[in-house]
């Protein structure tokens, strides 16, 4: 059961940019990390891209679930994790990052921010605390609207259909 | 990039070469990998050490592996020697790359039974091995063949000093039981149900550790957290039904012994047995720490704690159901298990306590062994014993709380998943457990 990447990205129009992010890949192996974070931003930017404004999405991607959740002002945030982890601990994560991130850092930056410019730092302390889900917030029911979220199977990357 | 034969040869030796350097600078490396690495940096050994990590760079595989294979074959075909040195240099460059390579772990074999090499050694190997191979069915197999070594040299007195192992033979073992439970935890993190690394460690408490009592309870209690974080783990949860199960035969068998040999006891006061009563108080002593209804309610209560938690994952479920065979399994030994029951009262306070059926209460009271000693006990044996086969060994209570559990799942759940393999689980008792209690 385990969180390997947190990150908050602006869906812009026409591109998506990452505004900051976390990564944990201390359970790969130690020559594999550097390519698994590459993967892991890859991901994150392209399934945001997929995602329409306003929606949540579990996409499931080789042996990862990428949990990803769009708000409707464009800000957006993905959890990469495996498939034990709770889909709803996921997305409880996602509300919380985002509407902190907001309170944070001001509308303004999003559309030109980069994770050099971004000044928000809770994201790594996030990706520790939610390693163990009973160790982070209790489990509370999230909205019955997400009870709607699927998981999508995604054969390819390129084949990942566009998310309603 | 070396292309020729010759430029091959030199490029193979040199590799081989840094390859054992690097263990003889850092004996502390604990883990290998691959590095993705196309083309040869100009005149850079392919072998990089970092912190203790020990990468290869993956451009020279296709030159290295072939050759080195290629080699030791001639050696076994006797169409080429190779002293020791070079066996064992070739053989961990070679099972470092493919450790499914059978023939070079039986090189190694034959140099450990000559004395060559230190059998420690191919227990280091087999662990950076399983780093990037955790699965690797021969490096678990020689793994054992090496520790069977171990424990022959071990018990044979005039190596007691001269062995490969330091200190007194039941620490080494403990030792040795220790390392392997910590490699087969790494190999099981590393890839998901793996079969292999779990059974290896059912075979080293067999083997090694002798499935004693206390090994089986420290085992319960260090997998209860690796269990709650791999919930899917089929072969994590399968072992701690192989501990479970263990323990009961284990107290079973102990019990067997204790209430026969008290009957002996008994029956013949003048019989001075000292070593048996002193085995007897010592098993007495390990019997009387386990309380198996109680391990078996808490491994039920973890259970239930886990489906709500996580709901969707099968193997939760499965293990629910092993857990309930094996209370009734217990429960089914109760005649035996009467004889120390002093009074069977089912107002007692313990039902109200438990959670589940009354017959597990009753047991909770069977453990007690206060009343063993008692002189009503043999007559009581015999009322208790005829009480019980003739009552039914669950009462009403014990489906209702089957059922409770499973419809309060059914009714709060969303996942479609969970609902499926809570009706299954349902089906599966009914047709189980609540017809025969009619």
């Amino acid at each position: 059961m385990r969180l390997y990447s947190l990150s908050v990205l602006y869906k812009g129009d026409p591109k998506v940019h990452l505004l900051k992010a976390a990564y944990d890949v201390s359970t790969f192996n130690f020559f594999q990390r550097s390519s698994v974070q590459e993967f892991m931003t890859f991901t994150s930017q392209l399934i945001t891209e997929r995602s329409a404004l306003g929606s949540r999405a579990s996409v499931k991607e080789q042996e990862y679930l990428c949990h990803v959740y769009v708000r409707s002002d464009g800000l957006a945030g993905v959890v990469i994790a495996d498939n034990e982890y709770p889909q709803r601990v996921c997305f409880t994560l996602l509300d919380k990052v985002l509407d902190e991130f907001s309170r944070q850092v001001s509308k303004m930056d999003w559309p030109t921010g980069s994770p050099a410019t971004i000044s928000y730092s809770a994201l790594d302390g996030y990706l520790s605390k939610y390693q163990n889900p009973r160790d982070a917030d209790p489990m509370t029911r999230v909205q019955a609207e997400l009870d709607e979220t699927k998981i999508i199977l995604a054969r390819k990357q390129n084949s990942c259909c566009e998310i309603m | 990039m070396a292309e020729s034969p010759e430029e091959v040869a030199v490029l193979v030796q040199r590799v081989v070469k840094d390859i054992r350097n690097a263990f003889q600078r850092n004996p502390h490396i604990d883990e290998i990998g691959l590095i993705p690495c196309p083309e040869a940096r100009y005149n850079r050994s392919p072998i990089v050490l970092i912190e203790n990590k020990l990468g290869v760079e993956s451009w020279c595989v296709k030159f290295l592996l072939p050759y080195v294979h290629n080699k030791l074959l001639l050696y076994r075909q006797r169409k080429q020697w190779l002293n020791k040195d070079e066996l064992i240099d070739i053989t961990c460059t070679l099972l470092l790359l493919n450790p499914d390579f059978t023939t070079a772990w039986n090189v190694r074999k034959e140099l450990i039974l000559s004395g060559t090499l230190n059998p420690l050694k191919d227990l280091h190997l087999g662990k950076l091995a399983l780093t990037k191979f955790p699965k690797s069915p021969e490096t678990w197999i020689h793994r054992r063949w090496v520790l069977q070594q171990l424990i022959q040299e071990n018990s044979l007195p005039s190596l007691a000093t001269k062995g490969n192992l330091g200190a007194a033979p039941v620490e080494r073992i403990h030792r040795l039981v220790q390392e392997e439970m910590n490699v087969c935890s790494e190999a099981a993190g590393r890839y998901p149900s793996n079969y292999n690394a779990w059974s290896h460690r059912i075979w080293v408490l067999q083997h090694l550790a002798k499935l004693t009592v206390k090994v089986l309870l420290d085992e319960l209690s260090s997998t209860k957290y690796w269990v709650s974080m791999h919930v899917s783990d089929h072969s994590g949860f399968h072992y701690r039904q192989f501990l479970l199960n263990s323990l009961i035969h284990r107290t079973v068998t102990d019990n067997n012994i204790l209430v026969q040999n008290q009957m002996v006891n008994e029956q013949n006061p003048n019989l001075q047995k000292e070593e048996e009563s002193a085995g007897t108080e010592a098993v007495c002593a390990e019997e009387q720490s386990v309380d198996l209804p109680r391990r078996l309610d808490e491994e039920m209560e973890l259970c239930n704690e886990l489906i709500d938690n996580y709901p969707g994952h099968e193997t939760l479920w499965c293990h629910r159901r092993c857990v309930f065979y094996l209370q009734q399994h217990l429960s089914n030994k109760l005649p035996l298990m009467s004889a120390v029951v002093s009074s069977v009262d089912s107002s007692d306070e313990s039902l109200n306590n438990s959670h589940h059926s009354p017959a597990i209460s009753h047991m909770a009271q069977a453990m007690d062994v206060d009343g063993l000693n008692e002189s009503s006990s043999k007559q009581g044996y015999t009322q208790e014993t005829k009480r019980l086969k003739r009552a039914p060994v669950q009462d009403s209570l014990g489906p209702e709380m089957e059922y409770r559990f499973v419809d309060k799942v059914l009714s709060t759940c969303r996942d479609g998943d969970q609902a499926r393999f809570a009706t299954a689980y349902r089906k599966w008792w009914t047709e189980s457990y609540d017809l025969k209690k009619k």
